[in-house]
């Protein structure tokens, strides 16, 4: 089983669940609901998840593809308003603990702490771009100084060792380079008119069908 | 030039400021009034570069050596705006940063934290992070005292639930309305360990209390102590917090009565001088040491790639 840990409401998840026929939703309501059960040392306990209200053992789940960077309040609808904040930070702070223990293949592992695109940061992409060669466009903040119109950008997107979608061969290899020296499985790459890094987005799945197949492929543990 | 980013009133930031005018090295002091009025121009790349401008007084990053971070909450739009750009600042700086802000991140989840100090050889008490109530009444009966407390940094009183009082067990049903952590209480002497760069700074703490920081309010006494930890230990906990990419930490551990040592928790913003001012350690010394030594800290942590499952 994929497990797709997202939102209901989320269009692009549900995309995900209808491309891949063994994939499942993961909501922030399932991480309040009874039969979650995870321990450290993991020897001591027989690890469970419970996704679309179901409890499934972490042994029957392959992979994990993560569309979120944190729970929302606003998410847990049965909770009582006054209780949300909390809860929110005590599912954020639970998932966290699962997706770094869990024997699944997880769609970008945990870093330092955060998962999703929080893990992303460009303080920790952009020395190892540099390292690699790969030139890294910087960011200019300034009080009173309202952020310029994003510009045209290349998208490339990268699935375990292979690259697609448009961008020149270098840019190509610089991502493959990038994914290794990061650790991730599937990132979307944004690069500037001048060839410049600009993000890394590990949430977006691959809008380029070959890549989205190869990635399902690789969250079935069909391919290593 | 020290910047020192943390609310007037909060103790560690008045100690890190007292003893950076003691010595008389400039310092740029933000604080909540003037994150409002902060003006900045800065490019994060991968040195942040440019300046920032607090009541009047232009600081180029560049001539910034040492920055000490502990901010509040940022209320006001233009607080939260300027607490954003200096978060960026702070994160790739080349300067001694105590501490970067995605250093911290591992506290946001304890037994997150928990596996990462089991990685680094350090002892754990066995914990379950549980939504089941059975799962959750047969480790309390296993274990028979269990320590509840949050699972996120978000701050709570630790409480014991005991397997042989029912009124506990009973509260056990609760788990099904949203994840909770349960650990195995062990006894012992509890020790908080600040860790400064390479130097550790023991305090042993007696309490009849189950959360000595609350012990006032249990109707318990606490006494402070500075005591001596082996030091195979204090190595363990320098690597520890060094793999976290911490420069400054304040470690919870327990010291049982058969001298085994558990590690329970790492903050990574330490409220040192509770500790300081019971036992006259010279903490905030050491971390004003740390914050002008003549180096440029590395920016980021020693791997970009995350821990092996």
């Amino acid at each position: 089983m994929i497990v797709i840990v997202g939102s209901r409401h989320d269009a692009v998840a549900a995309g995900l669940l209808e491309t891949w026929p063994d994939a499942s939703l993961c909501s922030a309501q399932d991480l309040t609901q009874p039969g979650w059960s995870w321990a450290l040392p993991r020897t001591h306990a027989d690890p469970r998840w419970v996704v679309d209200g179901r409890v499934v053992a972490d042994a029957q789940v392959s992979g994990v593809f993560v569309r979120r960077s944190t729970v929302y309040p606003e998410e847990l609808l049965a909770t009582h308003p006054d209780d949300r904040n909390y809860l929110a930070a005590e599912a954020h702070a639970f998932l966290m603990f699962v997706l770094a223990t869990t024997r699944a293949q997880v769609c970008n592992p945990v870093f330092d702490g955060a998962y999703g695109d929080e893990a992303l940061q460009p303080e920790r992409w952009a020395p190892v771009a540099q390292r690699l060669g790969i030139a890294v466009a910087p960011i200019r903040l300034a009080s009173g100084r309202a952020a310029p119109p994003p510009g045209r950008s290349v998208l490339v997107e990268a699935v375990g060792d292979q690259a697609f979608g448009a961008g020149s061969p270098r840019q190509h290899h610089g991502a493959r380079s990038l994914m290794q020296g990061l650790g991730l499985v599937s990132a979307s790459l944004a690069f500037d008119g001048r060839g410049r890094l600009l993000t890394i987005s590990g949430t977006r799945p691959p809008a380029n069908r070959d890549a989205l197949a190869l990635l399902g492929s690789v969250l079935s543990g069909a391919t290593p | 030039m020290i910047l020192v980013w943390g609310p007037a009133d909060d103790p560690p930031t008045q100690r890190v400021l007292e003893i950076l005018r003691d010595r008389q090295r400039p310092v740029l002091h933000v604080d909540e009034p003037t994150l409002d009025t902060l003006r900045y121009d800065v490019t994060l790349g991968i040195a942040a570069e440019g300046w920032l401008e607090v009541l009047g007084q232009r600081v180029p990053l560049a001539t910034l050596s040492g920055v000490y971070l502990r901010p509040g909450e940022a209320r006001s739009t233009a607080a939260r705006s300027a607490s954003a750009a200096l978060l960026g600042v702070t994160a790739s700086v080349a300067a001694t940063v105590v501490n970067r802000p995605a250093a911290g991140r591992s506290n946001g989840s304890k037994p997150y934290q928990a596996r990462l100090m089991t990685n680094a050889g350090l002892a754990v008490p066995d914990l379950l992070v549980t939504t089941d109530p059975q799962k959750a009444r047969a480790f309390v009966a296993e274990h028979r005292k269990v320590v509840y407390k949050s699972i996120s940094g978000v701050r709570s009183i630790v409480s014991l639930l005991d397997a042989e009082r029912p009124s506990d067990m009973a509260r056990l049903e609760a788990v099904a309305h949203g994840p909770v952590q349960l650990q195995r209480w062990v006894a012992g002497r509890d020790v908080r360990v600040h860790v400064v760069g390479s130097r550790c700074f023991a305090t042993a703490i007696d309490s009849d209390a189950t959360d000595y920081r609350y012990a006032a309010r249990q109707g318990s006494d606490v006494t402070l102590t500075t005591t001596d930890i082996p030091s195979t230990l204090a190595d363990q906990l320098v690597s520890l917090t060094a793999q976290l990419g911490l420069l400054v930490s304040g470690i919870d551990l327990l010291l049982t009565p058969d001298g085994r040592w558990f590690i329970l928790e790492v903050n990574p913003s330490p409220g040192f001088t509770f500790y300081e001012e019971a036992t006259a350690q010279p903490i905030g010394e050491a971390i004003v040491d740390l914050l002008l030594e003549d180096r440029q800290a590395s920016i980021s942590s020693a791997s970009a790639k995350p821990e092996p499952v």
